[in-house]
């Protein structure tokens, strides 16, 4: 019995350093492929004409939707326990 | 053929399954009856658990033909999936597909991670050989630890399939019960500062760089551990469906449907091997055990090995994400994130946790591959070969 439990300490270290081993080779591989193959921006589509917003140049309802979700998450508060009336461009 | 009354009656009664039903079935039946109740009524991986509740229900109504070792059963076909080690390949490849490697890459060192939390199953190991089992037993009860049902399934249909239902039940139970071992453990190890460390924001990766990283991985990981090949390559395989971009259809496939029927035969198959001769025994309450050890072992060897890195790296790394080292893909990652954003609601560790969550996939695999190396036989050889060929031959020839 004993030396069985010897042969599996000896194992779990052989085992536990081949795990190491193996997973560091993968490290420097994964950094060398990050060196060489940088992370780029994909390019900016063009910006298309906006379309006239149907309350005169006032905010689109997108973003007026965007502003309330943020502000709701903000104060904790649900989206229908508030009403946005007015919004300063400034 | 001329019948009393007395004899159809007789004949009948003596072909249900009333007449040959023994004790161990009935414990057998309570059993399975747990299980359903753990995956419907308390949600214990339930995609898992649900089918293999059920299949060991089946398997143990007496002359239903559908024990695992019922040759031309229905369970029996769906078994040899497992014993000829092509199911759980096929599960890893949707896994594959489901994953993103990316804040592994951003962060390479979290692969770290994924390797200390194998001392989980090294000290299972030793304790499974203490407890009386052999090397190859002991192995495939360890690898409980790697907290990786398909890995676990795969090593011990290879090394001691006698103990497959089990390591099974054991694997899929403590990977449900993650939410509730892990956090005794973190907070145990962890100082309510270094909880609350906030970790930089991952630098974003080149697609490029996630195409390229199956390929190498496979490369490198499939010639040092060849016995690996058929769990880390389906794998990568998976996960180059998704990054290449160009396989849409087949990408879908692999996350969706055919992770989900796979996940049906090898769990009805699991089931079915739950009968009353392989499960009942001193056995499975010691492989119970030593799977919770696993798992416990597993979380503070990441945790610790993370504190280590939080020190080397002056700070920068919450010993949290250690924990995501035991697989578990995503569970343990968002059980770092719980444990943190306990200790400050504004610590996002979710992203950082995945890192070595996915480490740990791999690392459980390269475990699984030093096993094989060691006690396996890779390459198959010539008595797996024909035990192949005779299992298509028997298919083949069905009418």
């Amino acid at each position: 019995m004993s030396s069985l439990v010897n042969t599996s300490l000896i194992v779990s270290c052989i085992a536990m350093t081949v795990i190491f081993i193996v997973l560091t080779i993968l490290i420097y591989t994964i950094k060398i492929l990050v060196n060489l193959i940088p992370y780029e921006e994909p390019p900016v589509p063009k910006a298309k004409a906006k379309p006239a917003s149907p309350t005169g140049g006032g905010p689109s309802p997108t973003m007026v939707a965007a502003i309330t979700a943020a502000m709701a998450t903000h104060l904790g508060k649900s989206p229908q326990e508030f009403h946005i009336t007015q919004i300063d461009p400034k | 053929m001329e019948l009393t009354f007395g004899d159809a009656a007789s004949k009948i009664i003596g072909s249900t399954g009333f007449s040959s039903l023994t004790l161990g079935h009935m414990v057998m039946i309570l059993v399975a009856c747990v299980l359903l109740y753990l995956a419907i009524w308390k949600k214990f991986e339930p995609l898992l658990l649900l089918p293999i509740g059920f299949g060991c229900l089946l398997a143990n109504l007496p002359h239903s033909m559908m024990m695992n070792t019922d040759t031309g059963g229905l369970l029996n076909f769906f078994y040899q999936g497992v014993k000829h080690e092509i199911l759980p390949p096929l599960i890893f490849m949707g896994v594959g597909a489901l994953t993103d490697f990316g804040p592994l890459l951003a962060n390479p060192s979290t692969l770290l991670l994924g390797a200390a939390a194998q001392i989980g199953v090294y000290t299972t190991l030793v304790g499974a050989v203490y407890l009386g089992f052999d090397l190859k037993e002991a192995s495939a009860i360890g690898i409980i630890g790697g907290a990786d049902g398909p890995t676990s399934i795969f090593i011990a249909s290879k090394l001691a399939p006698h103990l497959l239902a089990p390591i099974a039940v054991a694997a899929y139970s403590y990977m449900s019960l993650v939410p509730l071992i892990q956090p005794p453990i973190m907070r145990w190890l962890t100082t309510p500062e270094e909880r609350k460390i906030k970790m930089e924001q991952l630098k974003p990766i080149s697609q490029t760089v996630k195409i390229i990283f199956p390929v190498v991985v496979t490369i490198v990981c499939c010639l040092m551990l060849p016995g690996v090949t058929p769990l880390l390559g389906m794998l990568l395989l998976g996960n180059l469906f998704r990054e290449s971009g160009v396989t849409a259809r087949l990408h879908e496939t692999s996350e969706t449907h055919l992770i989900n029927i796979v996940t049906i035969m090898l769990a009805l198959a699991v089931g079915s091997s739950m009968t009353a001769e392989s499960f009942l025994k001193l056995e499975t309450i010691k492989i119970i055990v030593l799977g919770l050890l696993a798992f416990c072992m597993a979380t503070a060897g990441g945790v610790i090995f993370a504190k280590i890195l939080c020190k080397l790296s002056g700070g920068k790394v919450n010993p949290l994400i250690g924990s995501a080292g035991v697989s578990a893909v995503p569970m343990a990652a968002r059980v770092s994130q719980k444990v943190g954003a306990e200790e400050d609601r504004s610590n996002f560790l979710l992203m950082h946790a995945m890192g070595p969550n996915v480490a740990g996939v791999i690392g459980s695999a390269v475990a699984a591959g030093v096993f094989i190396s060691l006690f396996g036989e890779v390459g198959g050889g010539a008595d797996h070969a024909e035990v192949v060929t005779e299992a298509i031959s028997n298919i083949v020839s069905l009418p």
